[in-house]
C-alpha cells in the first residue's frame, strides 16, 4: 500500500468532517398549549405526528441543513411570548387576546417583530368560551349573575367574552365581583361549590360538565365575536428562512386534514398526549364540533382581533398594534400553493353551526362498541334507554342545540317535548321559551329518558 | 464586613421571604424545579436583538432557574405558581441589601451624625425606599396573572385587582429608580454632619 493510498480514507474522512463542520444547523423553537384543544393542530398534533419534519423544505439553499426542532409546552400564551422575545422560540400558537398582546408587545421595541402567519381553527359565533356554574346551582342565565361571585383567567380569551356578555347583558364591573382565578383552581371551584359562576376558554367548560360538576349557563356564541387561534413567527427567522414559516403552515393544514379523517382515531390519540379526556376533545373536533380546522386568515378574523384589541386597550392600557404590518397572508397563500389547494376557496367558506349542523344525527359512544348516530331525538333516547337496560358503559352522549347548533353533552342538555317531539337546548331560559311557544315541557336528561322508558 | 454580611443576608431573607409568601398564599409547597442555561440564553439573546435598548431590557428577565407548584388535575399539569430567580434582578436585591445595610449602620443610635429632623427623614426615606424597590424586585409568577413573571404578581396577591395591577406594570421600572434615589437620598442625609447640632 503506498503513501496515496493510504491517504484516500484520511482524506474522505476530513471531508466528511469538513462538510459536517459546514453544514448549517437550523434551530426551529415551537411554543403551544396542550391545554387548549384550539391550538392542537399548530401544536401537539405537529409534533407528535412530526408533520413539520415532513414537510421542512431539503433543497436548494437547505440541501446541507440539519433540523433541530424543539417543542415547549405552556399553559397560555403570555409566557410565548417573553420566550420568543428572548429568542427561545421562534413560532407560538395561542389563542385571540394573547396573539393581540404578542403582536402589539414585539411592535413595543425598536427592534423586533412577529407577524401573523396562519390561524388554526375557530368558531365564528365565540364558542370555546362559556360561563359555568356549579351543577346544583340555581343559577340559569348570566342575568342572574347581578351581585354574585364570578372568576376569570384575567387577560385570557374568556376575560374577553365575559366583559362583552356583561356589558350586553347591561352589567357595568359594579354589578357583580370579578376575581381571578386560573382555569385548575376555576374548575376545583365550581367543583367544591366555593364560587357561584367561573369563565373559562376551551375546553375547560366542557371538562367541568363532562366531570359532572359544572353546568353552563352562557356559551361565548351569544357574544356572537369569533373566537380563533393563530400562529405567529419571529419576523426575523421568518424573513431569513420563509420555506420553514410555509412548511410549518403545511404542517398545520395536514394536521386539520388528519383529524376530520378520523375524529375518533384522533381524540383517542390527543387524550393520550395531552391528558384531556376523549369524550371532551370529541365535542371540538368531530363533525359538528365547536372547532372548525382552517389556517385561512380571513377578514373576519382581522376585524374580530381589532374588536379584542380596543377590549385589551380598555382594560389593560397595552400598545398600539398595527395589524397591517403584523398579519400576512403570504406565507399560507404559499403553503396552500405547494399543497396544491386553494387558498381562496378556504377563505371564502365560513362554517356556522346554526346552519351547517342543523341536521347532524345524535351521537352515543358506547365504551365498547364506539360510537352510533341517530337521526331523531327520539331514537337516541331508546337507545340510550337500551344500553343502559343492558348493564352497557356509555362514555358520553352528544345532542345539538336548537338555537346555535351547538354541539352538548346529552345529560347537559335541557329538553323540551312537544307534540311534535323532543328538541334540545343549551341554555334553561331558551328552553323555557320554546316550550312556552311550543306548549311543551322542559325536562332534564333523565326525565327525557324516564318517558321513553315509560 | 458586617456590611457586606447584612446585604447577603437580606437578599437572601428576601427570597425566602417570596417563597414563604406564595406557599401560604396558594396553600402548596413547591413540586418542580427547572434549571435554565441562563449564560446561553443571554448569548442568543445579545445575538439576535438588534438594539441595545431591547438587548438590556430582555436580558434583566431572563431567568437561572424556576421553583414552583404544578397542578396535575388536568392534562399534563399547570404550573399554578413559581419564583423566577433572575440574575439581574439578584443584583439589584443585593444593591437593595448593601444600601440598606448602610443606612441601618448609619442610622444606628452610637453612628448618629445627623439632626433628629434629619435622622427622621432618613429612616423614613430608607422605609419607602426599602419598601418600592422590593416591589418591583419581585420575580414571581401566577398563572392568572398571564403566567410570566413580573413585579406586580405581588399586588395581585395582596388583593388589588389583576387588571389594575397589569395596568400598572409599566411604572416598575420607575418605582424602582425611585426607591433607590430615596436610599441613596437617606444615606447622603445620615451620613452629613448635623450641622444645627454641632
Amino acid at each position: 500500500m503506498n503513501i496515496r493510498t493510504k491517504l484516500i480514507p484520511v482524506l474522505s474522512l476530513l471531508s466528511v468532517i469538513a462538510l459536517q463542520v459546514q453544514a448549517e444547523t437550523i434551530r426551529i423553537a415551537i411554543g403551544h398549549q396542550s391545554m387548549c384543544t384550539d391550538t392542537y393542530t399548530a401544536g401537539i398534533v405537529v409534533k407528535e405526528l412530526k408533520l413539520l419534519e415532513k414537510h421542512l423544505p431539503t433543497t436548494g439553499k437547505y440541501a446541507d441543513v440539519e433540523y433541530d426542532v424543539s417543542w415547549s409546552d405552556y399553559s397560555s400564551g403570555g409566557p410565548i411570548t417573553n420566550q420568543m422575545m428572548a429568542n427561545k422560540l421562534n413560532f407560538g400558537v395561542m389563542g385571540d387576546y394573547p396573539l393581540i398582546v404578542n403582536g402589539a408587545k414585539f411592535q413595543a421595541t425598536d427592534s423586533l417583530r412577529t407577524k401573523y402567519i396562519a390561524g388554526t381553527g375557530y368558531n365564528l359565533k365565540g364558542s370555546g368560551n362559556a360561563i359555568v356554574v356549579p351543577v346544583e346551582s340555581d343559577i340559569y342565565s348570566i342575568e342572574e349573575l347581578k351581585g354574585k361571585e364570578v372568576s376569570v383567567p384575567v387577560g385570557s380569551a374568556a376575560w374577553g367574552m365575559l366583559l362583552k356578555g356583561m356589558q350586553d347583558t347591561g352589567f357595568s364591573t359594579k354589578d357583580y365581583m370579578l376575581k381571578n382565578q386560573s382555569p385548575a383552581v376555576g374548575a376545583a371551584n365550581i367543583a367544591a361549590k366555593k364560587i357561584d359562576a367561573h369563565a373559562d376558554f376551551c375546553p375547560w367548560s366542557e371538562l367541568m360538565e363532562f366531570r359532572g360538576t359544572g353546568r353552563k349557563i352562557y356559551d361565548g356564541s351569544e357574544t356572537g365575536v369569533p373566537y380563533l387561534h393563530g400562529v405567529v413567527v419571529r419576523e426575523d427567522f421568518a424573513d431569513k428562512y420563509p420555506e420553514v414559516a410555509t412548511a410549518f403552515i403545511k404542517a398545520v393544514y395536514e394536521a386539520g386534514d388528519w383529524i376530520r379523517e378520523d375524529p375518533i382515531k384522533a381524540v383517542d390519540l390527543i387524550e393520550k398526549w395531552t391528558g384531556v379526556e376523549k369524550e371532551v376533545l370529541y365535542i371540538y373536533f368531530s363533525e359538528g364540533g365547536h372547532l372548525t380546522l382552517d389556517p385561512s386568515i380571513k377578514s373576519e378574523w382581522v376585524d374580530a382581533l381589532a374588536f379584542n384589541h380596543g377590549v385589551l386597550v380598555k382594560e389593560k392600557a397595552i400598545p398600539p398594534l398595527d395589524f397591517d404590518e403584523w398579519i400576512t397572508e403570504e406565507y399560507v397563500e404559499a403553503a396552500y400553493k405547494d399543497l396544491g389547494k386553494s387558498y381562496k376557496k378556504d377563505k371564502a367558506s365560513m362554517v356556522d353551526p346554526a346552519i351547517d349542523n342543523a341536521n347532524l344525527p345524535m351521537e352515543i359512544w358506547h365504551s365498547r362498541e364506539g360510537i352510533s348516530a341517530y337521526a331523531s331525538i327520539e331514537e337516541f333516547l331508546g337507545a340510550v334507554d337500551g344500553f343502559r337496560k343492558t348493564g352497557a358503559k356509555l362514555n358520553a352522549t352528544y345532542v345539538y342545540d336548537k338555537e346555535t347548533g351547538l354541539k352538548l353533552f346529552g345529560k347537559t342538555a335541557f329538553f323540551v317535548l312537544t307534540k311534535n317531539g323532543f328538541e334540545t337546548f343549551l341554555r334553561k331560559p331558551d328552553a323555557d321559551a320554546f316550550a312556552s311557544d311550543a306548549k311543551g315541557e322542559v325536562m332534564d336528561y333523565e326525565s327525557a329518558l324516564a318517558t321513553i322508558g315509560s | 464586613m458586617v456590611w457586606l454580611g447584612l446585604a447577603i443576608a437580606f437578599s437572601l431573607l428576601y427570597y425566602l421571604i417570596l417563597m414563604m409568601a406564595l406557599v401560604i398564599r396558594f396553600e402548596n409547597l413547591p413540586n418542580y424545579l427547572n434549571v435554565y442555561e441562563w449564560a446561553f440564553n443571554m448569548k442568543r439573546i445579545w445575538l439576535s436583538t438588534p438594539s441595545w435598548f431591547d438587548t438590556l431590557n430582555i436580558m434583566k428577565d431572563e431567568w437561572l432557574f424556576e421553583i414552583g407548584f404544578m397542578n396535575y388535575d388536568y392534562g399534563t399539569g399547570i404550573s399554578q405558581w413559581s419564583l423566577f430567580i433572575a440574575p439581574a434582578k439578584v443584583l439589584g436585591v443585593i444593591f437593595l441589601g448593601v444600601l440598606l445595610s448602610a443606612n441601618y449602620l448609619l442610622l444606628r443610635t452610637h453612628n448618629r451624625v445627623c439632626s433628629k429632623d434629619a435622622l427622621r427623614g432618613a429612616g423614613l426615606a430608607t422605609g419607602l425606599g426599602g419598601t418600592f424597590v422590593s416591589l418591583a424586585s419581585i420575580t414571581m409568577s401566577w398563572v392568572v396573572c398571564c403566567s410570566t413573571p413580573t413585579w406586580v404578581v405581588g399586588l395581585a396577591m395582596m388583593g388589588l385587582g389583576v387588571s389594575t395591577s397589569l395596568w400598572l406594570e409599566p411604572v416598575g421600572i420607575w418605582v424602582n429608580i425611585i426607591g433607590y434615589m430615596l436610599l441613596l437620598a437617606s444615606i447622603y442625609v445620615a451620613a452629613s454632619r448635623a450641622t444645627a447640632n454641632s
